[in-house]
């Protein structure tokens, strides 16, 4: 079995796309792009990003009232016969999904197929889980397992990630129980683990060319790597012992193998930053950014977060500086890099990135009448928007 | 895109040798753009440099420190718009180009270190101690100096929400979610009006052809500013007809402006906001009596529109 989609129209569907932004890009002209488009028709129905999640919450509303006449429907009924009707009104909407809107609508992650999916998912789970009682992490195993075949079948994205959180906290709570020489050994198995996935999953994308699933396998790899360093960081290691496992510290006492962990801190992400430049791998290279920020952010609140401003400014700086210096060694082409914008990524968008100026950096003005305390107190709130 | 895709459009002849030969390195990885990443540590560095220097010269007042910190600021200031002025390309009505890749962030830096330097004087001399209001509208002004002068899209939206705070009106999803959205009462009136001039002021420039490119942002303000109002307005009053005219009207210009330039996200909200003004009255008039007619009313009209959005898939397709 493989995923439920039209294999010829959703591959053409991508080359097409590819077509689109090379010709926004200047590199096809007008005719081009057309000859590509009808050489490589595409009968699936897959619009705009923005109709999608229009149609998505449209969906979801329309279910909610179809979901209310079953409720009233069923409210009477005992226990068991709810959660039998629930995994019933699961699995038709499934199959309404599968045979009317993929099959017969070529449907392609149209919104309409994730508000469907995501209904029928909860819809059987829950109902499974009322129906046999089921334990915590029973229930979690049976979700992961659904997330997991959805994101097979159904190539769909939130799903994969959701079953990856899953997937991270039953090892997790599994470790957790098991007592504590396994406690101790959580995080050298979370590195272990991860590791693995994310070689599997390299080794796999040399050997296919392209798959279907190739969204998919970006985001456990991008996860496998957080995942990584996130086990060996110290602040997570540090904080999720004393909040979880009722470590006691004293004053001036460290965990148990904190030069280990202040080493991973320190050394991945620029062992990230070696691979992503030498592999010339552009996944690799954006996470090494993003968790050099967090070892920074780890490192400052161990040592002197007294004087916030000083950091930012001297933070800004160095920021600044560096980049500035990047884009003009990258000027011309060295080992393969360069500054230019060749082909632009899909979710590059000015107006997005106007939108996301203004929010975050609004915060100089003079603010009425709050006078002089009120001076960039709204800076605060735009440190989670770092990528656009 | 793999290198498999470009050869078959070879093979095809959909594209030209010398096309290929250029795109090859970039398919197979050869070549790799760092642009991205470079902007968004440049975005970050502005974060972190402009709020830093705006805490820090408020603070240690009379000391080395602040003076150091007072100097900082100048400087870079200085710096900046001496790089801008420098590299500037002659002002244009329509899109520029910007001279260098981060050519943009180094305007954007400059003009957030200037708002700060001037309100930094404006608090230390007093100058408009009696209406700290207008320092806003001052900083908004300056903003749409600089958005018209070196084409600066995040600028422009600067100078519109400096704009609205000048009316006290915070155009931040932040604030709204935590329902601060009018720090006063019927400054909804105040929205609804700005947001009607501004999308007044953007079609006429549109029509005027005057930065067309910058469209977009001036509607998206506008309309956001005033369907939010419209709807604080229909919550708010018991005669609630005349509000829910107004998002009637409002989604109407967004779904013709929405189809006209293929701008989707327009669609979105006239779709939002009327269904909640409608299911709004609705519930107000007939499912206070008839309560299951709720679940009907969504199926009916959501299947409808779902049908509606399907069925007409040219009309919803991309800009050709």
């Amino acid at each position: 079995m493989s995923h439920a989609y039209h294999e010829e129209g959703i591959t053409n569907l991508g080359i097409i796309k590819d077509a689109g932004s090379l010709h926004k890009s200047h590199w096809l002209t007008e005719s081009q792009l057309n000859a590509i488009t009808t050489t490589y028709p595409s009968p699936v129905y897959h619009p705009n990003f923005i109709v999608r999640i229009l149609l998505f919450i449209v969906t979801l509303l329309g279910l909610s009232g179809i979901t209310g006449l079953f409720a009233l429907a069923v409210a009477d009924a005992g226990e068991t016969i709810i959660a039998i009707a629930c995994i019933m009104y699961g699995s038709i909407s499934l199959y309404l999904l599968e045979h009317f809107f993929i099959r017969d609508k070529k449907h392609f992650k149209s919104g309409v197929n994730e508000a469907l999916l995501y209904q029928s998912c909860a819809f059987i789970v829950g109902g499974l889980i009322v129906l046999f009682d089921l334990e915590e992490q029973t229930a979690l195993w049976i979700s992961l397992a659904v997330l997991s075949a959805v994101s097979y079948r159904y190539l769909d994205l939130i799903s994969t990630l959701g079953a990856l959180l899953i997937f991270s906290y039953l090892i997790f709570s599994h470790l957790y129980e098991w007592g504590e020489i396994w406690r101790q050994v959580i995080p050298f198995t979370f590195i272990i683990l991860f590791a693995i996935i994310y070689w599997q999953i390299k080794s796999f994308n040399r050997k296919t060319n392209s798959p279907s699933w190739r969204y998919n396998l970006l985001i456990v790899e991008t996860y496998s790597l957080l995942m990584i360093y996130l086990a060996g960081n110290y602040f997570v290691v540090r904080e999720l012992s004393v909040n979880m496992m009722d470590l006691q510290l004293a004053e001036g006492e460290n965990i148990p193998f904190a030069f280990l962990f202040y080493a991973f801190t320190i050394i991945i992400p620029f062992l990230y930053l070696f691979f992503g430049i030498h592999r010339k791998d552009i996944v690799i290279l954006r996470t090494s950014l993003l968790v050099l920020a967090m070892s920074v952010f780890t490192f400052k609140y161990y040592y002197g977060f007294n004087q916030p401003e000083v950091t930012l400014t001297i933070a800004g700086i160095a920021v600044l500086v560096i980049t500035l210096m990047m884009f003009n060694y990258l000027k011309v082409l060295r080992n393969g890099f360069t500054r230019e914008n060749l082909v632009p990524e899909k979710w590059s968008n000015l107006n997005a990135e106007a939108f996301i100026i203004s929010q975050t950096l609004g915060g100089n003005q003079m603010k009425i009448n709050e006078g002089f305390e009120g001076q960039g107190g709204e800076f605060g709130g735009g440190g989670s928007t770092g990528s656009f | 895109m793999t290198r498999q895709t470009l050869e078959a459009w070879l093979q095809k002849n959909l594209i030209t040798k010398d096309q290929f030969d250029q795109l090859e390195p970039i398919a197979s990885g050869k070549i790799i753009s760092v642009y991205y990443e470079l902007r968004t540590l440049l975005y970050l560095g502005v974060l972190l440099f402009s709020s830093g220097i705006g805490i820090l010269i408020y603070k240690n007042i009379g000391e080395v420190g602040h003076l150091i910190s007072i100097g900082l600021l100048a400087f870079a200031t200085l710096i900046c718009f001496w790089y801008v002025f420098s590299k500037s390309v002659d002002f244009s009505y329509s899109k520029v180009k910007p001279p260098t890749p981060y050519y943009d962030y180094i305007v954007l830096l400059g003009s957030l270190l200037f708002i700060s330097f001037q309100g930094y004087l404006q608090f230390k001399y007093q100058l408009l101690d009696e209406n700290l209001g207008w320092s806003t509208l001052i900083s908004a002004v300056f903003f749409f100096f600089i958005a018209y002068r070196f084409d600066h899209l995040g600028i422009l939206s600067l100078a519109i929400t400096a704009l609205a705070s000048f009316w006290s009106i915070s155009v931040s999803p932040q604030k709204w979610y935590s329902s601060n959205f009018f720090e006063s009462d019927h400054l909804y009136i105040t929205a609804i009006i700005l947001g009607i001039g501004l999308i007044l002021t953007a079609m006429l420039l549109d029509w005027k052809k005057i930065k067309q490119h910058f469209t977009f942002t001036y509607l998206n303000f506008g309309l956001a500013m005033f369907f939010i109002g419209s709807l604080v307005g229909l919550f708010d009053n018991s005669n609630y007809g005349f509000f829910i005219l107004l998002i009637l009207a409002g989604s109407g210009f967004a779904v013709f402006y929405g189809f006209r330039e293929k701008s989707f996200l327009f669609l979105l909200y006239a779709f939002i906001f009327t269904y909640i003004a409608i299911t709004y009255f609705l519930a107000d008039t007939v499912f206070n009596d008839l309560p299951e007619l709720i679940f009907y009313y969504s199926i009916a009209s959501c299947g409808g529109f779902v049908y509606f959005i399907i069925s007409y898939r040219k009309l919803f397709s991309r800009k050709s």
